[in-house]
Protein backbone atom coordinates (compact mmCIF):
# COMPACT_ATOMS: atom_id res chain seq x y z
CA UNK A 1 0.00 0.00 0.00
CA UNK A 2 2.90 2.36 -0.84
CA UNK A 3 4.46 3.53 -4.12
CA UNK A 4 7.60 2.58 -2.61
CA UNK A 5 9.81 -0.87 -4.15
CA UNK A 6 8.79 -4.05 -2.33
CA UNK A 7 11.57 -4.10 0.51
CA UNK A 8 14.60 -6.38 -0.52
CA UNK A 9 15.20 -10.18 0.78
CA UNK A 10 17.81 -9.74 3.64
CA UNK A 11 19.49 -12.84 5.27
CA UNK A 12 18.42 -14.28 8.01
CA UNK A 13 16.33 -13.83 10.52
CA UNK A 14 12.53 -12.60 10.21
CA UNK A 15 11.87 -10.08 7.60
CA UNK A 16 11.62 -6.92 9.52
CA UNK A 17 9.86 -4.24 7.54
CA UNK A 18 8.62 -1.04 8.51
CA UNK A 19 5.69 0.13 6.77
CA UNK A 20 4.88 3.32 6.48
CA UNK A 21 2.07 4.26 3.30
CA UNK A 22 2.98 6.85 1.21
CA UNK A 23 -0.38 7.61 -0.49
CA UNK A 24 -2.80 10.98 0.49
CA UNK A 25 -6.26 11.01 -0.13
CA UNK A 26 -8.23 14.42 -0.48
CA UNK A 27 -11.63 14.96 0.42
CA UNK A 28 -12.83 17.23 -2.26
CA UNK A 29 -16.33 18.87 -2.97
CA UNK A 30 -18.75 15.90 -5.09
CA UNK A 31 -18.18 16.98 -8.61
CA UNK A 32 -21.71 16.23 -9.00
CA UNK A 33 -24.80 15.62 -6.46
CA UNK A 34 -24.33 12.34 -4.38
CA UNK A 35 -26.82 10.90 -2.06
CA UNK A 36 -26.12 11.85 1.43
CA UNK A 37 -23.63 8.73 2.58
CA UNK A 38 -21.76 9.21 -0.68
CA UNK A 39 -18.26 11.04 0.04
CA UNK A 40 -15.71 11.81 -2.74
CA UNK A 41 -11.89 11.68 -2.72
CA UNK A 42 -9.36 11.73 -4.48
CA UNK A 43 -6.49 9.73 -4.06
CA UNK A 44 -2.94 8.71 -5.15
CA UNK A 45 -3.23 7.04 -8.90
CA UNK A 46 -1.65 4.23 -7.75
CA UNK A 47 -4.40 3.38 -5.05
CA UNK A 48 -6.92 0.57 -5.75
CA UNK A 49 -10.25 -0.19 -4.14
CA UNK A 50 -9.05 -2.26 -1.06
CA UNK A 51 -6.45 0.08 -0.54
CA UNK A 52 -9.01 2.76 0.19
CA UNK A 53 -10.84 0.92 1.94
CA UNK A 54 -8.14 -0.59 4.43
CA UNK A 55 -6.56 3.08 4.35
CA UNK A 56 -9.77 4.90 5.51
CA UNK A 57 -10.75 2.08 8.05
CA UNK A 58 -6.96 1.48 9.37
CA UNK A 59 -6.22 5.36 9.29
CA UNK A 60 -9.15 7.11 9.80
CA UNK A 61 -11.30 4.20 11.41
CA UNK A 62 -14.12 5.16 8.76
CA UNK A 63 -16.16 2.13 7.85
CA UNK A 64 -17.43 1.63 4.30
CA UNK A 65 -19.32 -0.04 2.54
CA UNK A 66 -18.96 0.17 -1.13
CA UNK A 67 -16.02 1.70 -3.14
CA UNK A 68 -16.11 2.85 -6.87
CA UNK A 69 -13.24 4.71 -8.42
CA UNK A 70 -12.72 6.78 -11.65
CA UNK A 71 -9.73 8.46 -13.28
CA UNK A 72 -11.10 11.67 -14.86
CA UNK A 73 -8.90 12.89 -17.85
CA UNK A 74 -7.09 16.07 -17.45
CA UNK A 75 -7.82 19.19 -19.40
CA UNK A 76 -5.95 19.50 -22.91
CA UNK A 77 -5.44 23.30 -23.48
CA UNK A 78 -3.04 25.79 -25.57
CA UNK A 79 -0.02 27.41 -23.41
CA UNK A 80 -1.20 30.68 -23.28
CA UNK A 81 1.02 32.96 -25.20
CA UNK A 82 3.24 30.19 -26.43
CA UNK A 83 0.92 28.12 -28.60
CA UNK A 84 2.08 24.56 -27.59
CA UNK A 85 -0.36 22.07 -25.91
CA UNK A 86 0.07 20.94 -22.02
CA UNK A 87 -2.21 18.97 -20.69
CA UNK A 88 -2.90 19.00 -16.52
CA UNK A 89 -2.35 15.82 -14.71
CA UNK A 90 -4.96 13.28 -14.40
CA UNK A 91 -6.80 12.40 -10.89
CA UNK A 92 -8.13 9.50 -9.77
CA UNK A 93 -11.55 9.98 -8.02
CA UNK A 94 -12.90 7.53 -5.47
CA UNK A 95 -17.02 7.28 -4.50
CA UNK A 96 -17.20 6.01 -0.40
CA UNK A 97 -20.13 4.79 0.30
CA UNK A 98 -20.88 4.88 4.21
CA UNK A 99 -23.52 3.34 6.14
CA UNK A 100 -27.22 4.68 4.89
CA UNK A 101 -27.60 6.11 8.68
CA UNK A 102 -24.33 8.43 8.17
CA UNK A 103 -25.06 11.49 6.32
CA UNK A 104 -21.75 13.91 4.87
CA UNK A 105 -22.39 17.18 3.79
CA UNK A 106 -19.10 18.70 3.13
CA UNK A 107 -18.79 22.16 5.04
CA UNK A 108 -18.24 25.12 4.15
CA UNK A 109 -14.56 25.64 5.11
CA UNK A 110 -14.46 29.17 4.05
CA UNK A 111 -16.94 31.48 5.39
CA UNK A 112 -17.37 35.02 4.89
CA UNK A 113 -15.70 36.67 7.55
CA UNK A 114 -16.71 40.16 8.97
CA UNK A 115 -14.26 43.08 8.06
CA UNK A 116 -11.61 43.29 11.13
CA UNK A 117 -11.38 47.02 12.64
CA UNK A 118 -7.58 46.98 11.66
CA UNK A 119 -8.41 46.72 8.32
CA UNK A 120 -11.26 48.82 8.10
CA UNK A 121 -9.06 51.36 9.71
CA UNK A 122 -6.26 51.30 6.74
CA UNK A 123 -8.91 51.25 4.30
CA UNK A 124 -10.18 54.79 5.60
CA UNK A 125 -6.90 55.80 5.86
CA UNK A 126 -5.97 55.06 2.10
CA UNK A 127 -9.39 56.34 0.79
CA UNK A 128 -8.57 59.76 2.81
CA UNK A 129 -5.24 59.90 1.30
CA UNK A 130 -6.55 60.02 -2.11
CA UNK A 131 -9.29 62.64 -1.77
CA UNK A 132 -6.49 64.50 -0.21
CA UNK A 133 -4.79 64.04 -3.41
CA UNK A 134 -7.50 64.77 -5.50
CA UNK A 135 -7.93 68.44 -3.79
CA UNK A 136 -4.12 68.99 -3.91
CA UNK A 137 -4.16 68.35 -8.01
CA UNK A 138 -7.29 69.46 -9.19
CA UNK A 139 -6.45 72.79 -10.05
CA UNK A 140 -2.64 71.50 -12.18
CA UNK A 141 -3.61 68.88 -14.76
CA UNK A 142 -1.26 67.11 -17.02
CA UNK A 143 1.18 67.29 -14.15
CA UNK A 144 2.50 64.09 -12.17
CA UNK A 145 1.39 63.51 -8.82
CA UNK A 146 5.00 64.35 -6.84
CA UNK A 147 5.51 67.62 -9.12
CA UNK A 148 4.55 69.95 -5.65
CA UNK A 149 5.54 72.61 -4.29
CA UNK B 1 1.22 24.48 18.04
CA UNK B 2 1.82 22.56 15.25
CA UNK B 3 4.47 21.31 16.97
CA UNK B 4 2.92 21.06 20.34
CA UNK B 5 -0.39 19.20 18.61
CA UNK B 6 2.15 16.51 17.30
CA UNK B 7 3.69 15.85 20.14
CA UNK B 8 0.38 15.65 22.27
CA UNK B 9 -1.09 13.50 20.14
CA UNK B 10 2.02 11.13 20.02
CA UNK B 11 2.19 11.29 24.04
CA UNK B 12 -1.69 10.48 24.18
CA UNK B 13 -1.09 7.39 21.76
CA UNK B 14 2.06 6.41 23.98
CA UNK B 15 0.08 6.93 26.95
CA UNK B 16 -1.38 2.95 26.64
CA UNK B 17 2.37 1.08 26.77
CA UNK B 18 4.61 4.04 27.15
CA UNK B 19 8.65 3.19 27.52
CA UNK B 20 10.83 4.68 29.58
CA UNK B 21 12.06 7.21 27.63
CA UNK B 22 8.49 8.69 26.60
CA UNK B 23 7.18 8.24 30.60
CA UNK B 24 10.08 10.95 31.67
CA UNK B 25 9.50 13.13 28.85
CA UNK B 26 5.86 13.64 29.80
CA UNK B 27 6.93 14.64 33.48
CA UNK B 28 9.53 17.12 32.01
CA UNK B 29 7.07 18.48 29.70
CA UNK B 30 3.56 18.04 30.79
CA UNK B 31 2.99 21.77 31.29
CA UNK B 32 4.13 22.66 27.85
CA UNK B 33 1.58 20.65 25.95
CA UNK B 34 -1.42 21.62 24.72
CA UNK B 35 -3.88 18.26 24.02
CA UNK B 36 -6.31 18.11 21.26
CA UNK B 37 -9.34 15.52 21.74
CA UNK B 38 -8.67 12.79 18.56
CA UNK B 39 -11.33 12.96 16.08
CA UNK B 40 -12.16 9.65 14.32
CA UNK B 41 -14.05 10.21 11.48
CA UNK B 42 -14.38 12.37 8.35
CA UNK B 43 -13.87 15.78 9.91
CA UNK B 44 -10.34 14.61 10.51
CA UNK B 45 -9.90 15.57 6.69
CA UNK B 46 -10.67 19.39 8.03
CA UNK B 47 -8.95 21.16 9.85
CA UNK B 48 -10.32 22.47 13.00
CA UNK B 49 -13.23 24.80 13.09
CA UNK B 50 -11.29 27.70 14.47
CA UNK B 51 -9.42 27.80 11.67
CA UNK B 52 -11.66 27.94 8.99
CA UNK B 53 -11.57 30.99 6.98
CA UNK B 54 -8.66 32.31 9.05
CA UNK B 55 -6.41 34.35 7.16
CA UNK B 56 -3.15 32.97 9.01
CA UNK B 57 -2.71 29.60 10.97
CA UNK B 58 0.34 29.90 13.57
CA UNK B 59 2.15 26.78 13.46
CA UNK B 60 5.93 25.72 15.01
CA UNK B 61 8.43 24.43 13.62
CA UNK B 62 8.51 20.43 11.64
CA UNK B 63 10.32 17.49 13.12
CA UNK B 64 14.46 17.56 12.82
CA UNK B 65 15.99 14.87 12.25
CA UNK B 66 18.15 15.37 15.70
CA UNK B 67 14.06 15.29 17.34
CA UNK B 68 13.41 12.49 15.36
CA UNK B 69 16.83 9.77 16.49
CA UNK B 70 15.62 10.59 19.53
CA UNK B 71 12.62 8.38 19.56
CA UNK B 72 12.11 4.97 19.43
CA UNK B 73 10.93 2.80 16.53
CA UNK B 74 7.24 2.78 18.11
CA UNK B 75 6.66 6.59 18.41
CA UNK B 76 8.21 6.89 14.90
CA UNK B 77 5.95 4.74 13.51
CA UNK B 78 2.76 6.36 14.77
CA UNK B 79 4.23 10.00 14.16
CA UNK B 80 4.46 8.91 10.01
CA UNK B 81 0.55 8.47 10.32
CA UNK B 82 -0.03 11.79 12.30
CA UNK B 83 1.96 13.04 9.79
CA UNK B 84 0.10 11.83 6.97
CA UNK B 85 -3.31 12.51 8.44
CA UNK B 86 -2.01 16.19 8.81
CA UNK B 87 -0.67 16.22 5.17
CA UNK B 88 -4.11 14.78 3.55
CA UNK B 89 -5.56 17.53 5.86
CA UNK B 90 -3.76 20.39 4.49
CA UNK B 91 -4.15 18.62 0.76
CA UNK B 92 -7.77 19.01 1.61
CA UNK B 93 -7.56 22.56 2.82
CA UNK B 94 -5.47 23.53 -0.18
CA UNK B 95 -7.96 21.98 -2.98
CA UNK B 96 -10.98 23.47 -1.35
CA UNK B 97 -9.71 27.18 -1.16
CA UNK B 98 -8.37 26.48 -4.90
CA UNK B 99 -12.20 25.40 -5.24
CA UNK B 100 -13.52 28.48 -3.91
CA UNK B 101 -10.54 30.81 -5.40
CA UNK B 102 -9.86 31.73 -1.18
CA UNK B 103 -6.58 32.16 -0.38
CA UNK B 104 -5.25 29.02 1.42
CA UNK B 105 -4.13 30.11 4.82
CA UNK B 106 -0.29 29.52 5.73
CA UNK B 107 1.11 27.11 3.14
CA UNK B 108 4.41 26.97 4.72
CA UNK B 109 2.76 23.98 6.55
CA UNK B 110 2.44 21.61 3.71
CA UNK B 111 6.24 21.99 3.38
CA UNK B 112 7.14 21.11 7.09
CA UNK B 113 5.09 18.19 7.20
CA UNK B 114 6.76 17.12 4.07
CA UNK B 115 10.24 17.63 5.71
CA UNK B 116 9.44 15.95 8.44
CA UNK B 117 8.03 13.06 6.60
CA UNK B 118 11.61 13.09 4.42
CA UNK B 119 13.68 13.30 7.95
CA UNK B 120 11.37 10.62 9.04
CA UNK B 121 12.58 8.22 6.79
CA UNK B 122 15.63 9.21 6.45
CA UNK B 123 16.30 8.22 10.58
CA UNK B 124 14.02 4.81 9.67
CA UNK B 125 16.97 3.83 6.85
CA UNK B 126 19.83 5.10 9.03
CA UNK B 127 18.63 2.65 11.50
CA UNK B 128 18.02 -0.10 9.08
CA UNK B 129 21.04 -0.07 7.59
CA UNK B 130 22.98 0.10 11.09
CA UNK B 131 20.82 -2.94 12.18
CA UNK B 132 21.43 -4.93 8.54
CA UNK B 133 25.36 -4.00 9.04
CA UNK B 134 25.92 -5.32 12.91
CA UNK B 135 23.59 -8.18 11.49
CA UNK B 136 24.70 -9.20 7.99
CA UNK B 137 27.47 -7.14 7.68
CA UNK B 138 25.95 -5.52 4.70
CA UNK B 139 24.10 -2.54 4.63
CA UNK B 140 20.92 -4.18 3.41
CA UNK B 141 20.53 -1.20 0.51
CA UNK B 142 19.37 -1.97 -2.75
CA UNK B 143 22.10 -2.88 -4.74
CA UNK B 144 23.37 -0.25 -7.89
CA UNK B 145 25.25 -1.99 -10.99
CA UNK B 146 27.53 -0.10 -13.08
CA UNK B 147 26.53 -1.28 -16.95
CA UNK B 148 27.33 0.03 -20.73
CA UNK B 149 24.11 0.49 -21.98
CA UNK B 150 22.65 -0.14 -25.48
CA UNK B 151 24.67 3.16 -27.00
CA UNK B 152 28.14 2.21 -25.05
CA UNK B 153 27.75 4.77 -22.46
CA UNK B 154 28.17 3.92 -19.03
CA UNK B 155 25.45 3.66 -16.70
CA UNK B 156 23.88 2.64 -13.83
CA UNK B 157 20.74 0.80 -12.59
CA UNK B 158 18.83 -0.21 -9.41
CA UNK B 159 19.17 -3.82 -8.71
CA UNK B 160 15.55 -5.56 -8.73
CA UNK B 161 14.27 -9.35 -7.31
CA UNK B 162 13.15 -11.16 -10.47
CA UNK B 163 11.58 -14.73 -10.09
CA UNK B 164 12.99 -16.28 -12.56
CA UNK B 165 17.03 -16.05 -13.52
CA UNK B 166 17.50 -13.81 -16.74
CA UNK B 167 18.55 -16.64 -18.89
CA UNK B 168 14.61 -18.47 -18.46
CA UNK B 169 12.70 -14.78 -18.75
CA UNK B 170 11.37 -14.55 -21.90
CA UNK B 171 9.86 -11.38 -21.40
CA UNK B 172 13.29 -9.81 -19.98
CA UNK B 173 15.24 -11.73 -22.78
CA UNK B 174 12.80 -9.98 -25.51
CA UNK B 175 12.73 -6.59 -24.31
CA UNK B 176 16.64 -6.54 -23.20
CA UNK B 177 18.70 -4.60 -25.62
CA UNK B 178 22.64 -5.44 -25.25
CA UNK B 179 25.31 -3.18 -26.19
CA UNK B 180 26.68 -4.52 -29.76
CA UNK B 181 30.60 -3.15 -30.52
CA UNK B 182 30.14 -3.45 -33.99
CA UNK B 183 26.94 -1.70 -34.68
CA UNK B 184 27.78 1.12 -37.10
CA UNK B 185 25.08 3.30 -35.85
CA UNK B 186 26.29 2.67 -32.12
CA UNK B 187 29.86 3.84 -33.65
CA UNK B 188 28.91 6.55 -35.54
CA UNK B 189 27.07 7.77 -32.44
CA UNK B 190 29.96 6.76 -29.91
CA UNK B 191 32.35 9.16 -32.57
CA UNK B 192 29.64 11.89 -32.52
CA UNK B 193 29.60 12.01 -29.23
CA UNK B 194 33.35 11.73 -27.86
CA UNK B 195 33.74 14.87 -30.69
CA UNK B 196 30.67 16.57 -28.43
CA UNK B 197 32.62 15.87 -25.52
CA UNK B 198 35.89 16.60 -26.35
CA UNK B 199 34.76 19.94 -27.80
CA UNK B 200 32.97 20.81 -24.76
CA UNK B 201 35.84 20.21 -23.11
CA UNK B 202 38.21 22.47 -24.86
CA UNK B 203 35.65 25.25 -25.36
CA UNK B 204 35.82 25.35 -21.15
CA UNK B 205 39.51 25.33 -21.14
CA UNK B 206 39.78 28.40 -23.62
CA UNK B 207 36.77 30.14 -21.76
CA UNK B 208 38.02 29.63 -18.21
CA UNK B 209 41.83 30.81 -19.34
CA UNK B 210 40.37 34.03 -20.84
CA UNK B 211 38.06 34.99 -18.06
CA UNK B 212 41.03 34.30 -15.79
CA UNK B 213 42.74 36.80 -17.91
CA UNK B 214 39.51 39.19 -17.68
CA UNK B 215 39.85 38.55 -14.08
CA UNK B 216 43.57 39.45 -13.72
CA UNK B 217 42.85 42.64 -15.84
CA UNK B 218 39.98 43.86 -13.18
CA UNK B 219 41.52 42.70 -10.16
CA UNK B 220 45.35 42.97 -10.27
CA UNK B 221 45.58 42.66 -6.42
CA UNK B 222 43.23 39.75 -6.22
CA UNK B 223 44.49 36.64 -3.95
CA UNK B 224 46.59 34.30 -6.09
CA UNK B 225 45.72 31.16 -4.50
CA UNK B 226 42.06 31.75 -4.25
CA UNK B 227 41.92 31.69 -8.12
CA UNK B 228 44.11 28.59 -8.65
CA UNK B 229 41.97 27.18 -6.32
CA UNK B 230 38.61 28.02 -8.53
CA UNK B 231 40.52 27.39 -11.85
CA UNK B 232 43.15 24.56 -11.26
CA UNK B 233 43.47 23.88 -14.96
CA UNK B 234 44.13 27.11 -15.82
CA UNK B 235 48.50 28.27 -16.41
CA UNK B 236 48.05 31.44 -14.65
CA UNK B 237 51.65 31.94 -15.77
CA UNK B 238 50.85 31.52 -19.34
CA UNK B 239 48.07 33.42 -18.60
CA UNK B 240 49.72 36.55 -17.96
CA UNK B 241 51.81 36.05 -21.02
CA UNK B 242 48.88 36.40 -23.21
CA UNK B 243 48.53 39.82 -24.88
CA UNK B 244 45.38 39.90 -23.50
CA UNK B 245 46.75 40.32 -20.02
CA UNK B 246 47.21 44.59 -19.67
CA UNK B 247 49.16 44.02 -16.38
CA UNK B 248 52.89 44.57 -15.98
CA UNK B 249 54.63 41.81 -14.07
Amino acid sequence: MSTRWYPLYQTGGPQLRVFLPNFWMKLVRPTHDQPQNVVQFSCSMEMTTPDIKNYLEKIYNVKTIDIRTRIALGKTKKQPGKGYIIKDDDIKYAYVTLHSSQKFDFPDLFPERKEDEADKRTMDEIKDGFKKYLETTKNRPNLPGWFSI
Amino acid sequence: MFYNKLLSKIFNACSGNSGLKSASLRNTSAKYISTTARRDDLNEFFDIKENWGVPEVKSGRGWTKDDLRIKSNEDLHKLWYILLKERNMLLTMEEEAKEQVKLFPSPERLDKVRDSMKNLEDVVRERNKAYHLLETGKDGERPVEKYINPFGMNATKRLYEYPLPKHMNKKWLENHVPYKENNKDIQQFQLKLGENTFMYKKRKRTRDFNHVIGLLNRFPNMDMEALKGQYPDVDIEKAKRSRKYKGWD
